[in-house]
């Protein structure tokens, strides 16, 4: 695969070492389960990429970044940036046994109480009932053990001054988690999801359509419907002081690559503590059904240097449907009604 | 219990939906169990979760109707089933938690026909594979 | 003699019906797939998300806001000036308009459905490409994906509706169904049951402004099919783009106010 201009050597050797983890193909884990192949050489494909009748490479589809990939690398594997190919065969065999206990014995209890380090709880429906356990849709396979890329796979340390702010932040919140709609997650209230800008995975749903038109590019997240329309004519960004949830995307080709560069996000974003976030993303279609797709992050405020990460996005047969959220967010109502009912039964029994 | 299954030194850790966008907890109460036998009055599609209405026949006779959280159907939809797929009228079984405002909700861990099929998505499906050991 | 009238009835039909398929002559410039081009920023410029029939200014619901919220005249934009409700129908419209500040979905921030969508008060962004024309609305983040090839149906209701368009000639035809009951057409408490079925029309009329009609059937609500009719001007600033307009955040207070923690 050649890539006629490219920014930067970093980026040069990013999508290389891509290149070569991109003939791991993405296993199949729809219902007609394809037989995976053991070896492709990159040198023996004929695939060119297409592009649309105005010229511009054609990203277009319904795709997943759906993964069992994390995003920081687990501290058991500190240094090992990479599955080897058998490693991965393993992993997605644990996957589907996985998916069988589940589905056989019910899901085991998690701690689904939005606290870290709570304890595991049992209260929750079956996601694998639904569909939504992630190895009941298609997976988008990676022999990277961490969607951040480098030799540490984590966040940079917190800046003193980021670390001040979110010392502070979390002093105001603590035990007052459920006093108000303002205090429950962005998520929780239908507002952002931290799975649009970069376009990391979430739990389930993890799927985009991308549309283009001349001179945009429009992503749509299914979850919470959210919709980038990027442009590519080289306009600038929004004047600073306009915030946005997810800031404000400018993009342009560099050869087959769609770079996009986000700036303007409101300090709340779903980073929360995160002041001025500057986002840059790579799309490069490398076969037909698979998106690299690249990201970096920085803050200076925030963190000690930029992080970046790295996922596939590949192509699937359904389509994304509507979701609505805010419109039948009932368990936001029940969980600040909940918290009152909590309390009261707490102060009759103090008074008693 | 979170179970981390090891492979060849390699860990894959069970599948708790890493960025869930809400506490359950919160909403619901491990501390009140239950078991509900009701007939199926409407199955709201929405997200970020389907709701299922059911009217339970109490033991004094009377009827009282509960709505019981599931989850977002949109995967569903891709698998093929639509809002039809459960028929109004259908007699299910919900073992779950009540909500913790006391009301007639709650969240069904577990939800079933009276015959013991499980709602929506049989077992095992096309993706899992038995243990071969 | 009756062989000349003949052939100039049918000239002339054939020249009637030719005027009222094609109301202006405007060819838009084409894509590279050879579509007329409906790409851009569009907006509605009139009151009809405030009242569909035409309308006189009259004072708003919150006093305090004087003259900023009070509602402003519309002529209207109801072919026929209005719409043919079932009379078994006209008490709920009654009853809608009386407690409109309660019961309209724009006031909750949900998402409006079509058309109402198209003459809200803000911009939406038009992406066109040869299989999906891809509608990106600023209220709500609201947007939908107007399937261009074979159509297909919906599994549910949703609040968008499913979309299946079609080219005709110089007109983008969109047939819409399966949208939840519970959206309005507009803040004066004109509604529909699940059973609305709309076909959108978008035609270009010059370089920056579009021909919109949507004919409305809802055999529970209405005693025939109606249709309104509007023009839509392109937003033409430079360097002019959506901005966010997530609304949700907004009504929390009336929503989940009564449900905060009291001091």
């Amino acid at each position: 695969m050649k890539y006629r201009s490219l920014a930067s050597v970093v980026a040069f050797t990013a999508v290389v070492a891509a290149s070569m983890l991109m003939q791991t193909p993405a296993a199949a884990q729809a219902p007609a389960a394809k037989a995976t192949p053991a070896k492709t050489v990159p040198a023996a494909k004929a695939w060119t990429a297409p592009l649309l009748p105005n010229g511009t490479p054609d990203l277009q589809g319904v795709w997943t970044n759906n993964t069992v990939t994390d995003l920081e690398r687990p501290k058991a594997l500190a240094g090992k940036e990479f599955y080897t190919e058998a490693e991965l065969k393993d992993l997605q065999k644990q996957e589907r046994q996985r998916l069988y206990v589940t589905e056989t014995e019910g899901q085991p209890p998690a701690n689904h109480s939005g606290v870290e380090g709570a304890g595991a709880d049992d209260v929750h429906y079956d996601f694998s009932q639904f569909g939504l356990d992630r190895a009941q849709a298609k997976l988008a396979w990676s022999r990277r053990t961490s969607i951040i890329v480098g030799p540490e796979g984590t966040i940079p340390p917190l800046t003193p001054d980021a670390r001040q702010r979110l010392a502070e932040i979390r002093a105001k919140t603590k035990g007052h988690e459920f006093d108000g709609p303002e205090m429950l997650p962005l998520g929780a209230r239908c507002i952002a999801r931290v799975n649009v800008v970069p376009v990391l995975p979430a739990a389930y749903n993890s799927n985009l359509q991308i549309v283009q038109g001349d001179g945009y590019v429009a992503i749509e997240t299914e979850e919470i419907h959210d919709v980038r329309v990027i442009p590519t004519d080289g306009r600038p960004h929004i004047p600073g002081n306009i915030r946005q949830w997810y800031g404000d995307p400018v993009g342009h080709w560099e050869g087959k690559t769609l770079v996009v560069d986000t700036t303007n996000f409101t300090e709340l974003s779903p980073f929360r503590g995160a002041q001025n976030l500057h986002v840059i993303e790579r799309f490069t279609r490398v076969d037909q059904d698979t998106i690299l797709y690249q990201f970096t992050v920085e803050d200076p405020g925030m963190w000690t240097k930029a992080w970046s990460g790295e996922l596939p996005i590949t192509k699937i047969d359904g389509q994304i449907y509507e979701y609505a959220c805010h419109e039948a967010n009932y368990g936001l109502a029940d969980t600040l009604r909940g918290a009152r009912v909590a309390e009261a039964e707490a102060a009759k029994n103090s008074a008693k | 219990m979170m179970k981390l299954i090891l492979i060849g030194g390699l860990l894959l850790a069970a599948a708790a939906p890493a960025w869930a966008h809400h506490g359950f907890a919160a909403e619901f109460d491990q501390t009140r169990p239950l078991k509900l036998k009701g007939t199926v009055t409407k199955w709201e599609v929405t997200n970020p979760h389907s709701w299922i209405h059911i009217d339970v026949k109490g033991d004094d006779g009377k009827v009282v109707g509960w709505m019981i959280e599931g989850g977002s159907p949109n995967n569903l939809y891709r698998l093929g089933l639509t809002k039809d797929s459960l028929p109004i009228g259908s007699e299910i079984v919900v073992d779950g938690y009540q909500a913790k405002d006391r009301s007639a909700k709650a969240v069904g861990k577990s939800v079933t026909f009276s015959d013991g099929k499980r709602l929506f998505l049989g077992l095992p499906g096309p993706e899992s594979e038995p243990d071969k050991k | 003699m009756m062989g000349w009238i003949a052939v100039l009835c049918c000239v002339l039909s054939l020249a009637a019906a030719s005027s009222v398929a094609q109301v202006s002559p405007y060819r838009a410039p084409r894509t590279a797939d050879g579509k007329p081009n409906l790409s851009g920023i569009w907006q509605a410029l009139n009151t009809a998300d405030w009242d569909l029939e035409g309308h006189a200014a009259a004072a708003g619901p919150v006093a305090s806001l004087g003259a900023v919220f009070a509602k402003p005249p519309g002529l209207g934009v109801v072919e026929g000036d209005q719409i043919p409700y079932l009379p078994a129908m006209a008490a709920k419209r009654k009853n809608n308009q009386a407690n409109w500040t309660n019961l309209d979905p724009e006031v909750k921030c949900y998402l409006p459905g079509v058309p109402r969508a198209t003459y809200l008060p803000y911009p939406f962004q038009i992406v066109q490409s040869q299989n999906n024309v891809l509608i990106s609305y600023e209220y709500a983040g609201a947007v939908r994906i107007i399937n261009m090839g074979a159509p297909t149906k919906a599994p549910a209701d949703s609040w968008m509706g499913w979309s299946n368009g079609h080219w005709e000639g110089e007109t983008l035809v969109v047939d819409v169904t399966s949208q939840m009951e519970d959206t309005w057409f507009d803040r004066s408490g004109n509604f529909h049951s699940s059973a609305l079925h709309v076909v959108e029309r978008y035609t270009p009329r010059t370089a920056d402004t579009m021909d919109y009609e949507a004919t409305i059937e809802d055999p529970n609500v209405f005693s025939r099919p109606w249709k309104i009719s509007m023009p839509l001007y392109r937003r033409v600033e430079k360097n002019v783009r959506l901005l966010e307009f997530k609304c949700p955040e907004f009504t929390e207070e009336l929503l989940y106010g009564p449900l905060r923690k009291k001091d």
